[in-house]
């Protein structure tokens, strides 16, 4: 029955914690600008078209985000900066996981200026903000039961 | 004494000019200008270094007496120069023959040592296909690394965490272990390099 009610409980935190972030709205902040520039913007350009001041310097072109971020999965993208890629470093080492999510969500706000939004993306920052909430400090971990004890 | 004495002002003047044109440079300018490489000639003999290569195991810069060694400083994450720099090195050891490989050897010596564990370069080295027999990726303490750069004349600014300032050095060390030219800037010309290791290599 406690169990019960504490489920119920986390639920509704759970839920209004979405809320929040729903009306909060997940809008492009300092913090996102500030980690694009400092580890992204020098190749992928100050609208990540690929155009930074060093793109002509390197002998691949970067990619036009707008044409490659909509085809992509969050998880992909997080992979892809956590791991890099060819010439592109790998920042998983430097950055902390809410970083990381930032960049990913500069990457899909610059993806979507000057093009047409599906329908789903329009839920992705969402995700994104959703799953950078560090839960386990919201809700607390859940006890393990009499028997994992043993 | 005096001789001494002249390569510890040759030492001072390289360190100086290196620091001049880039690193002052590199604060005080956009980050991303990309300048011209350059390239000099000098004289500079290289003390002997320990520090730890790419798989853990300790590495003595004297071993390779007898190899020219060509020296790039550049560090994993840097979203700046070094992705050239090391693109350009991949180059180098592509188009060296066999019997080249032989009588020369690469090393990459990380300017943030806070970041770049032999795992990490491990990971850097396997992303540029590296060729490890002849290529070593290089890290230790910040005070073994920070002798070894400031033999090289190169200087190291810390901005935060995966973000360091430097100088964008490649240098070429000929058989005896002295510095006979270094590249400043961000992607040093694949055949100019390849010219002068082969010119130092005809040495004996």
């Amino acid at each position: 029955m406690c169990y019960v009610l504490c489920s119920v409980k986390r639920l509704s935190v759970h839920c209004g914690l979405v809320l929040i972030v729903l009306l909060a709205g997940c809008g492009r902040n300092e913090r996102m600008e500030a980690v694009y520039a400092q580890r992204c913007l020098n190749c992928h350009g100050v609208s990540g078209r690929g155009d930074g001041p060093m793109a002509a310097s390197l002998p691949v072109t970067p990619p036009d985000f707008r044409d490659t971020v909509e085809r992509k999965s969050n998880p992909q993208i997080r992979r892809l900066i956590a791991d890099g890629k060819g010439l592109m470093p790998a920042f998983e080492p430097a950055l902390s996981a809410s970083e990381i999510n930032d960049m990913l969500q500069m990457v899909r706000f610059l993806s979507r200026e000057g093009r047409q939004i599906s329908w789903w993306e329009k839920f992705d920052l969402l995700v994104v903000a959703h799953c950078s909430i560090p839960w386990e400090a919201v809700l607390g971990y859940d006890e393990p039961s009499a028997e994992k004890k043993l | 004494m005096s001789a001494l004495r002249g390569w510890g002002f040759c030492r001072i003047g390289l360190a100086f000019l290196l620091n001049c044109t880039s690193l002052a440079g590199a604060a005080n300018a956009p980050h991303s200008t990309l300048k011209p490489v350059e390239r000099r000639q000098v004289n500079l003999p290289i003390a002997d270094f320990s520090l730890t290569d790419q798989g853990g195991k300790s590495f003595q810069f004297k071993n390779l007496r007898g190899k020219v060694v060509v020296v790039a400083f550049a560090y994993t994450t840097c979203p700046d120069v070094c992705p050239l720099i090391t693109a350009a090195l991949r180059q180098v050891q592509g188009k060296l023959t066999i019997d080249e490989r032989k009588d020369s050897y690469l090393l990459t010596v990380t300017t943030d040592p806070e970041i770049d564990s032999p795992k990490v370069l491990t990971g850097y080295a396997k992303r540029y296909g590296a060729e490890l027999d002849s290529w070593s990726f290089l890290t230790g303490s910040e005070t073994a690394l920070r002798s070894v750069w400031k033999n090289f004349g190169v200087g190291v600014k810390r901005k935060g965490r995966g973000q360091v300032d430097h100088t964008p050095l490649t240098a070429i060390v000929d058989r005896h272990g002295v510095l006979r030219v270094a590249f400043i800037g961000a992607s040093p010309d694949v055949s100019v390099v390849l010219d002068d290791i082969r010119a130092l290599l005809a040495e004996r």
